[in-house]
């Protein structure tokens, strides 16, 4: 019995020792398990902006500026979860707003848009070649509807944000969990 | 005629709004107004839609998800009507329904108070003021 004593002891002290282990981050996201690779240039308000330019942590929202709701709604949570990294972490870290309405949205608007939420946060715009080409690389869908005249219409479109890590696409956030701040801030915090 | 507007005044008391507000940043071209409406009387309610002196034109829209192509997309739109079911609630938020107001004409200040008429199928029209919020 006694024997027995030490062995189990130690197990034991093993088993406690494991609870206090650091473990791997628990992402909130949706991850890539196999993160493609993802670059474009499409037109900022001074020029051609290439993402792999952007920095180390880019997230991706695909919108338009006449989107009362959809877009506002994801590009506020995109705030919230910016302000809450440090100064440090959020030099590592660009929110880029990409027009899928680029008939209406010069660069420029795109830009001022985005600034509307955050001065840091970047629009950008293009062709309409440029801007389906980019789309169909992130798997996103846009379409017009409700037309009703030149420049009076509604966009429908995916509202995922896109999350790219070193030029490779590695984190997806529905809008309903991009909503949660705090845990977007722990998965932004996991990828620097 | 005295008896027609006592009762448009009663009607008019049997909503009241809970809280909303109006989203901040707004771009002249399009905001949106959400809010919380609240029927007291037994028979339902129907918003319509509003006006806003501050905006050329108000309507009622509906945020919708849809699979298409195996992609998730979102998109909003106009409805005729949203019901407050008797002693219940109507909630206008984001990712369901809201007022999408057009073509500002004017720039909304943060936490300014604008005033919207909000009308009911019913010819009821309830005149708000919502808070100019970031969220």
């Amino acid at each position: 019995m006694r024997r027995l004593w030490l062995p189990l002891a130690l197990l034991a002290l093993l088993g406690v020792a494991y609870l206090f282990l650091p473990k791997g981050h628990s992402f909130h996201g949706t991850r890539l398990m196999n993160p493609k690779p993802v670059d474009f240039t499409l037109e900022g308000p001074k020029g051609p902006v290439r993402l792999a330019d952007l920095g180390e942590v880019v997230l991706l929202f695909f919108g338009y500026v006449h989107c009362p709701d959809v877009c506002p709604t994801t590009l506020l949570a995109l705030k919230r979860a910016y302000e809450g990294l440090s100064p440090a972490e959020q030099a590592r870290v660009r929110v880029v707003f990409v027009s899928v309405d680029p008939e209406r949205d010069s660069p420029e608007v795109a830009d001022r848009y985005a600034k509307n939420f955050h001065p840091s946060f970047l629009g950008l715009s293009g062709s309409p070649e440029a801007i389906q080409e980019v789309a169909q690389r992130f798997g996103v869908y846009y379409q017009k509807t409700q037309y009703r005249g030149p420049g009076e219409y509604l966009v429908d479109h995916t509202a995922t944000t896109f999350v790219v890590r070193g030029g490779r696409l590695v984190l997806l956030f529905s809008p309903e969990k991009v909503e949660a701040t705090d845990k977007v801030v722990a998965d932004l915090r996991a990828l620097l | 005629m005295v008896l027609f507007l006592l009762l448009g005044f009663a009607l008019a008391q049997e909503v009241r709004v809970v809280e909303g507000w109006v989203r901040y940043p707004a771009t002249l071209a399009v905001t949106a107004a959400y809010l919380t409406l609240e029927n007291l009387g037994d028979a339902p309610l129907r918003l319509v839609g509003a006006e806003a002196a501050w905006a050329e034109r108000v309507e009622l829209h509906g945020t919708f998800h849809q699979e298409k192509d195996g992609k998730m997309v979102m998109g909003m739109r106009p409805v005729d009507f949203a019901e407050v079911p008797p002693k219940g609630r109507l909630v206008l938020k984001p990712g369901g329904y809201h007022l999408m107001l057009f073509n500002l004409r004017r720039p909304l200040k943060l936490g300014e108070r604008v005033e919207l008429v909000l009308k009911f199928q019913n010819g009821t029209q309830l005149k708000v003021r919502l808070p100019v919020e970031e969220r």
